[in-house]
């Protein structure tokens, strides 16, 4: 069923190249669909075990694969909103059939970063999915696209190559006989080669969480993709350098992660800060929504690397959470300037004449800068909770980040929902047809996700505590 | 008494049998139109091909251990048929529109060819240098062949430099020579270790000017000026040519000699990583500042080579197995981007990278066709040039060469970059008129990149398919022979 789960959506994708074009929105609706079933079905059961075969023996390769616990949240999460892209997209973007078919691709290859218990498989995996991103970005983006792909691909690139290097000096150095993640942790690295492999995987995760200071390429990214925000989307499920550290990171390498505990909280809690900052000072949505994100990573990356066990169980919450309610962020930004044809955050006035939109929108919002009730609160809650413990200072400065993130959320959505429709403009519908789902959807699962943590955290916690046990017998 | 040479023709065959296509292609020019006689070579090719494989583990050896048909040979005469047989398949349907259609041109592919599988069955430094040779005079032909000034230039350019770098090479033959009183692979890696003071300087010396000779032949920096001109200049069937079979055949040759005759030899190893090191960066921080696609492609192979280096820097057990598999999946990769721009052209200076702009929409056959190709060649998954990357940095790594592996990281990071724009404006909508050959898609070029794009997928997901042959580490252990 796993392997079902990871590689029906790349199939759908190939598929839908054979489709009739009048049937490319239903084919990939219903492929979206049935991962997201199956998902369902893998977490009914309680996850999956270890699954393993030797993909290039004389190499030590192997495809080991599991959804469980932390990975299989963050499965369902990408099942989720790639199904909520695909029918924004049928909706939003006419003869959508190569987009669909991309955002497909893309789904197999976050799957499989999550599923991948191999260094190489998650490398490859982790590459994989780079493709159909940049193809998205080339085929839909707009005119600068070309520097926003150099800058995306060329940063991905140098941190993954770094870390293609640390993976092969993991297995060297420790002597194991495979790259499966069991062995790699019985045969540890140890003294000094351990923190430059550490920090060799570190240049890709810090890429990929975005970390600052290898994030320039995030805001280009989203100002430059297709307005509809399906790209930016999929881009923020793409955000995966939390989880790889996560998994990886902090089982392969737990002397380094100590030592370098206090540097790396720093870096972190000043992205949050810093992201937060320049946010406010943002007049496009998608570089706005970029920034917020930037923001949330730092929280995600505060709390992973304060090895404090309540802060990275709110670490994998926010990650897992903050993909749905700034993904569907995305998704109305590309409502709100199908309407007004501006993604400006100074358009005005759009609350009178679409208020569900406006209160949609504000609600989703609400969940990113962690109102009470909603998701993001739970996540970041349990960060700062978490990291006070181990770093006062620092996570007191992440904290004024939450401030922040008020100031520039409602700044925005003030210049843009409320004051005056400027004179001439033109009348703006509200949502329509699924449009309410699109954006309710999501929102309706980070309220329940915000009051009723259980099941998530349910999940969540046991992964978490398993990880975090290794690193204390060490 | 008159001592009967050891003459056994199976290990023989598959050069004989390139050889007389050659022949063939020589005296049926006269009566044969060029096609029937491309046909003729490509099954002579694929009849190679098959002898090969019927001599898979049988070690046999002729001439005293001067020609050696060992599985090392077959892995990597196997490759240079691929790499002919795609050249060939390409040229059947450009060689015309480059006026280079006569018999000749066949005639000298195929010296070519017997050549690039002399060395790779070579068992003696003579008999390599005899098909180095004989690869290289058909290759200053080759390049020259089509009436233009530009092919003119650079194949007169191939011919100095070429005569230069094996002038070189003949020399470090006789300092090497000179040292250990040894022709053959076996004989001097016996007496490598173990000699008088006086002797390792000359040897040292000796297989300085062989690395600089082969130098020469692979493009490595700074042996490799001439690279870009000549592959730009040849008409484009030609380059690709060039750039695959050629390349391949000089790194056989250099893996005989250095992984094999010279494994234990002082000297030339620190040497060669700088050398691999300026190849790396030369060849990836160039090719990011062309504007043509052949050039930059030309200036890719640069880089490539350096790549292809860094296998030779790792044991010859680790680093034979990584450039066996590298060197199939490079000649794939290269040879399918190839033939969709001698497909495409309007001419055979290439094309602009700009004028790619769209040509998903135009063709989008060959348009995913160069995507896969240029993804490869960056080194993405799933194909297959990830993992040969992959073997070389792990090659390189495992043998201590840490700081190389990080600057091929490095360096990776530019290639990437020029192949992401020509492969990114591919898919960029475009309204401007149609700047290339509008009736270049033929079924012979389609099948020949068909072969390397299939042949770079399923590589890279099923690596195991060619690199369960080339893994296994005896057959790099005895590459002087035994």
């Amino acid at each position: 069923m796993i392997h079902f789960m990871i590689f029906l959506p790349l199939l759908g994708s190939l598929l839908l190249l054979l489709t009739p074009v009048r049937w490319r929105e239903e084919v990939a609706g219903f492929f979206a669909a049935v991962t997201l079933g199956l998902g369902l079905a893998i977490w009914r059961a309680g996850g999956t075990e270890l699954f393993s075969i030797n993909w290039v023996p004389s190499l030590g390769i192997t495809y080991s694969v599991q959804l469980d616990g932390v990975s299989l949240a963050l499965s369902l999460v990408v099942a989720f909103m790639t199904l909520i892209a695909i029918l924004y997209a049928s909706r939003r973007v006419a003869n959508p059939g190569t987009m669909l078919a991309l955002v497909l691709a893309m789904e197999t290859g976050l799957l499989g970063i999550f599923a991948a218990r191999d260094l190489i498989l998650f490398y490859v995996f982790f590459e994989d999915a780079l493709l159909p991103a940049l193809l998205m970005l080339a085929i839909y983006g707009k005119s600068n696209r070309m520097r926003a792909l150099v800058k995306f691909a060329a940063y991905t690139l140098f941190g993954s190559l770094l870390m293609l290097v640390s993976i092969i000096g993991v297995k060297s150095l420790g002597g194991s006989p495979t790259f499966a993640l069991v062995d790699l942790v019985a045969n540890p690295v140890t003294g000094p080669a351990q923190t430059w492999l550490y920090l060799g995987f570190l240049a890709a995760m810090a890429v990929k969480l975005p970390l600052w200071p290898l994030h320039a390429w995030l805001p280009d990214f989203h100002e430059q993709n297709h307005d509809s925000g399906v790209p930016d989307l999929m881009g923020t499920l793409y955000k995966v350098g939390g989880y790889g550290i996560f998994r990886f990171g902090i089982a392969l390498f737990p002397d380094a992660s100590e030592e370098l505990r206090p540097i790396l909280m720093g870096l972190a809690a000043f992205t949050a800060l810093y992201a937060a900052w320049i946010a406010f000072r943002q007049t496009n949505w998608k570089r706005l929504l970029a920034y917020a994100g930037l923001s949330h990573m730092g929280f995600v990356a505060l709390g992973l690397f304060s090895l404090n066990e309540t802060a990275v169980i709110g670490s994998m919450y926010l990650l897992a959470f903050q993909n749905v309610y700034t993904g569907a962020l995305f998704l109305a930004v590309g409502m709100l300037q199908e309407r007004v044809g501006s993604l400006d955050t100074r358009v005005g006035g759009v609350m009178n004449q679409a208020g569900a939109l406006g209160g949609l929108t504000l609600a989703l919002w609400f969940a990113s800068i962690a109102v009470p009730g909603l998701a993001g609160f739970v996540g970041e809650f349990s960060i700062l909770l978490g990291a006070y413990q181990v770093q006062p200072w620092i996570t007191f400065v992440a904290g004024l980040t939450t401030i922040a993130a008020a100031v520039y959320a409602l700044s925005a959505f003030q210049t843009t929902f409320w004051q005056g429709r400027p004179l001439g403009g033109v009348r703006v519908p509200d949502l329509q047809s699924t449009e309410w789902l699109v954006l309710g959807l999501p929102l309706a699962v980070a309220l329940l996700f915000g009051v009723y943590s259980a099941p998530a955290l349910n999940l969540i916690q046991p992964a978490v505590k398993t990880v975090l046990a290794a690193l204390g017998a060490n | 008494m008159l001592q009967i040479p050891d003459v056994a023709l199976a290990p023989m065959l598959p050069i004989l049998i390139v050889l007389a296509g050659a022949v063939a292609s020589t005296v049926l020019g006269f009566n044969l139109p060029r096609r029937a006689l491309t046909i003729i070579n490509l099954v002579m090719l694929v009849l190679s091909g098959i002898s090969m494989v019927t001599l898979w583990d049988s070690g046999a050896t002729a001439f005293g251990g001067g020609l050696q048909a060992d599985n090392a040979a077959i892995l990597l005469g196997l490759t240079i048929l691929v790499g002919s047989i795609m050249t060939l398949l390409v040229s059947l349907d450009t060689a015309y529109r480059a006026r280079v259609s006569f018999p000749e041109f066949d005639a000298m592919l195929m010296y070519a060819i017997t050549g690039t599988l002399l060395i790779a069955f070579s068992g003696d430094l003579i008999v390599m240098l005899i098909g180095l040779e004989i690869m290289s005079l058909s290759g200053y032909v080759l390049a020259t062949l089509q009436a233009s000034r530009r092919a003119e230039e650079s194949g007169l350019k191939y011919f100095l430099l070429g005569a230069v770098g094996s002038a070189i090479l003949i020399y470090g033959i006789a300092f090497v020579y000179g040292a250990t009183g040894s022709l053959t692979y076996a004989g001097i890696a016996a007496k490598a270790s173990g000699l008088t003071p006086a002797n390792v300087g000359i040897l040292v010396g000796g297989s300085l000017l062989l690395l600089a000779g082969f130098g020469f032949k692979v493009a490595l920096a700074p042996f490799h000026q001439w690279t870009p001109d000549v592959y730009g200049g040849a008409p484009t069937s030609v380059s690709l040519f060039l750039s695959t079979v050629v390349k391949v055949a000089a790194f056989a040759g250099m893996l005989r000699v250095f992984g094999g005759a010279l494994a234990d030899a002082p000297g030339w190893s620190s040497v060669l990583q700088i050398l691999t090191a300026a190849t790396l960066i030369i060849g990836n921080t160039a090719a990011l500042f062309q504007r043509n696609f052949k050039r930059m492609l030309a200036y890719s192979a640069v880089a490539h080579t350096g790549f292809l280096a860094m296998c030779l820097l790792g044991t010859p057990q680790a680093g034979g197995a990584a450039l066996g598999y590298y060197l199939l999946v490079y000649t794939l990769m290269t040879a399918a981007a190839l033939a969709v721009v001698a497909a495409l052209q309007r001419d055979e200076m290439g094309m602009e990278i700009d004028d790619l702009r769209g040509l998903y929409y135009r063709h989008p056959a060959y348009a995913v066709a160069l995507a896969v190709c240029l993804a490869s060649l960056a080194g993405l998954p799933p194909f297959a040039g990830f993992f040969g990357k992959y073997l070389a940095f792990q090659a390189a790594f495992q043998n201590g060469y840490v700081w190389l592996s990080v600057l091929a990281a490095l360096t990776s990071v530019a290639a990437l970059i020029y192949y992401l724009r020509p492969g990114m404006l591919m898919f960029m909508p475009d309204r401007t008129p149609a700047r290339e050959y509008p009736h270049g898609q033929r079924t012979p070029t389609n099948f020949a990149v068909v072969l390397g794009v299939l042949g770079v997928t399923v590589l890279g997901i099923l690596p195991n398919i060619w690199y369960g042959w080339v893994q296994n580490p005896a057959i790099w252990q005895f590459l002087a022979g035994r």
